[in-house]
């Protein structure tokens, strides 16, 4: 059928082509200018780098929601200028890296946040240092980040593996030490990993399987046929996203929801929202819920404007990006600047109050954000679409310092180069 | 080491799995055989499948939005080839691949802005729930019933097509379009019906697929790849092949995430390469002088 083409038909398309180029070479070449010249009106953006697609796309969505909150919350200026946001796609660490160039370079934007995927933000932070641009992550949990790969410019909201694992371990523990480890295969699942058998062991425990999953993975029905061989104690996971929905309701499908206690590195409501109540189970640490008493009156606020703007409770990635949006304008206002060393400087010495029961603040020799963590417990009985845990422990404990589960200075191998 | 109980169990697992690949991809196999079109946006399809079942389920049950939301993604199959695809047949083949290409990213789009990105709740009817033992074999009910489906459509495929005299102007048409159409048989209508066959078994298995993996809009891009997989590997338009490579697929992963985990992903990719490198048109692809 192909010798039957239309050759006049394919002629106008490429006229057409050469066309619409010109007609875009002109208006580049005439609006170029023009965004050049700096103006005291022009807008302070702020770039967003979180997933569009894939397994991370809702949390990516609700952490861009989060952040337009924290612009709403000062009626969209700071320094008397308009603050935008441009959200471009995290999607594997190539496209990523690419994408902060352009938010940097194209876009000039003073800051960039967000990071679900902790493979995407290990590579963009160098760029970050070289172009000494400010980076929130915002999402992702592999220890190195604030650990042995950290760096001046690099700033992070989420929680490391080494204290999430730490926070969970005492309410899993008592089930029996004999573990069973499935994990996402990169930075994020494999540090989760070494993490928790390190504490699992040091107890006194035993490993008797650990699986990687490719990130991706739809049919766990294989590796719970595994798992369900070794007969473990505990289940713990260190995937997320559409992963974990997938495996919660698959592992519910072969009876085992309730009958072998579950939990994760960390958990995002919206994975078991879209998994369902039936097949929802588990401890897991848990950086923010939206419902308990732990709220102060600041997330309650934030919990308020959130659900009238979009109809929907926040989870723990729109909290975290509403913050690390929170924190950067606050750091622009405070010095009155937008130039990054100032605001380093500023994040570095600043104690943020009344955000958790207790003040949280960056650690200003490894940039961690120094918080309590919540221990949530799925509820026995789920009533509510959006409702599904209680808070039972927040880590440390109220009478034991802050930093107790982060580590030390030893421990963490950072070393931030000197400004 | 692995016992015989557990072997067994993962080579039963492999092979349910094999046949939910087969599924994705026969309808894919079939639009391609035919009307010699790769249609990217079967993906998209399987996931409006299982879209219009969530909305469909509370009125019809799961029974009726098995039966409802295939035949109605179908339709709009009917529409689709009507409005888009039939004026370019006679044009530029790469036309319509960039035509299904942003049908696919359409769909997608329409799904997130009509459902939301946030995945959805879908259960496993309650009279489907457990599981079964036989002997060594462990495999959920809902599974056993994904494959007995799966069999009885593809066993009313192959008998339309092999047995019936539409489904062998069908199978004339797909090798020479020309001649038939020059016998007085209109194709027009046969391509139209076709390729809303296709899109009815990718919305069956979007349905079927709905209680395993999640509902969210990127479910579309989780079924394209493996459908693609499957049909390179049976060879371009063979139904036969179409079967052989899906089972042949699902036992892999299967195996290679008792023995090997981190390459589960890989695995099918692996198979394709060997596959394309002895027998390039795939395992049962013949030689089509249209597509050479």
């Amino acid at each position: 059928m192909s010798n039957m083409k239309d050759d006049k038909n394919i002629n106008i398309t490429r006229r057409g082509i050469l066309k619409a180029g010109a007609v875009a070479g002109l208006l580049t070449s005439s609006v170029g200018p023009f965004i050049r010249r700096a103006r005291a009106s022009e807008p302070i953006k702020l770039g967003i780098l979180l997933p569009k697609s894939g397994t991370y796309s809702v949390q990516g969505e609700q952490g861009h929601n989060g952040a337009t909150i924290a612009i709403d919350d000062i009626q969209g200026k700071v320094l008397g200028r308009p603050v935008e946001l441009v959200w471009l796609d995290e999607n594997g660490p190539q496209t990523t890296q690419q994408n902060m160039h352009k938010l940097i370079q194209e876009h000039k934007v003073v800051a960039v946040q967000g990071g679900i995927s902790s493979g995407d933000v290990l590579a963009i932070m160098p760029v970050a240092e070289r172009e000494k641009t400010l980076l929130m992550a915002t999402g992702p949990n592999a220890t190195e980040i604030t650990g042995a790969n950290c760096n001046r410019h690099t700033f992070r909201i989420d929680l490391p593996n080494y204290e999430t694992v730490r926070s969970v371990y005492p309410s899993l523990s008592k089930n029996g030490k004999s573990w069973y480890f499935l994990y996402a295969s990169y930075a994020w699942g494999i540090d989760g990993y070494k993490q928790m058998r390190e504490v699992l062991l040091k107890d006194g425990g035993k490993v008797v399987g650990a699986d990687q999953t490719p990130l991706g993975t739809t049919d766990f029905s294989s590796y719970i046929l595994k798992l369900m061989a070794a007969k473990p104690d505990v289940v713990f996971l260190g995937i997320g996203g559409g992963d974990l929905t997938n495996f919660l309701k698959q592992f519910h499908q072969m009876g085992l929801t309730g009958k072998i206690p579950l939990s994760s590195l960390i958990c995002n409501d919206t994975d078991f929202w879209a998994a369902g109540p039936e097949a929802a189970s588990g401890v897991f640490p848990k950086i923010w819920n939206y419902t308990g008493s732990q709220n102060t009156s600041v997330s309650e606020q934030f919990i308020k404007k959130y659900q009238v703007k979009f109809g929907k409770p926040p989870e723990s990635e729109a909290w975290q990006d509403w913050f690390g949006c929170t924190a950067i304008l606050t750091a622009i206002k405070e010095t009155g600047s937008t130039e990054t060393n100032k605001l380093i400087e500023f994040l570095e010495g600043h104690k943020f109050k009344g955000y958790k029961e207790r003040e949280m603040y960056f650690r200003s020799w490894d940039h961690q954000l120094i918080q309590p963590t919540l221990v949530a417990q799925v509820k026995p009985k789920i009533t509510s679409k959006y409702d599904y845990f209680d808070i039972v422990a927040v880590a440390p404990p109220k009478d034991q310092p802050i930093e107790t589960l982060y580590g030390s200075k030893a421990e963490t191998e950072c070393k931030l180069a000197p400004a | 080491m692995v016992d015989t109980t557990l072997f067994m169990s993962q080579l039963m697992n492999g092979l349910v799995l094999g046949f939910l690949f087969v599924l994705i991809a026969v309808g894919l196999s079939i639009i391609f055989g035919m009307l010699g079109l790769v249609n990217f946006a079967h993906g998209a399809f399987f996931a409006l499948g299982a879209y219009l079942a969530l909305t469909l389920r509370p009125y019809v049950g799961f029974s009726g939005v098995l039966f409802l939301s295939p035949i109605l993604v179908g339709a709009i199959g009917l529409v689709v080839e009507r409005l888009l695809l039939r004026p370019l047949y006679n044009k530029e083949p790469l036309l319509s691949l960039l035509l299904t290409f942003g049908l696919a990213l359409f769909i997608q789009e329409l799904l997130r802005t009509l459902w939301g990105a946030m995945g959805h709740p879908f259960d496993a009817p309650s009279f489907l729930a457990g599981f079964v033992h036989y002997g060594p074999v462990f495999v959920t009910r809902y599974r056993l019933a994904v494959l007995v489906i799966t069999i009885v459509l593809l066993a009313a495929v192959w008998l339309f097509l092999e047995k019936t005299r539409y489904g062998r102007i069908v199978r004339a048409g797909s090798r020479d379009p020309e001649m038939v159409s020059m016998l007085g048989i209109d194709l027009k209508h046969v391509f139209m019906f076709i390729f809303g066959l296709g899109c009815l078994l990718a919305g069956a298995a979007g349905v079927l697929a709905a209680p395993l993996w999640s509902v969210v809009p990127s479910m579309a891009e989780q079924a394209i790849m493996p459908a693609f997989v499957v049909v390179v590997i049976g060879g371009l338009g063979s139904l036969r092949g179409a079967i052989v490579a899906g089972l042949m697929v699902g036992v892999s992963v299967a195996m290679t995430i008792q023995f090997w985990p981190v390459a589960s992903t890989s695995i099918m990719y692996v198979l394709m390469i060997v596959v394309l490198l002895l027998r390039p048109r795939g395992l049962f692809g013949e030689r089509w002088e249209r597509f050479e």
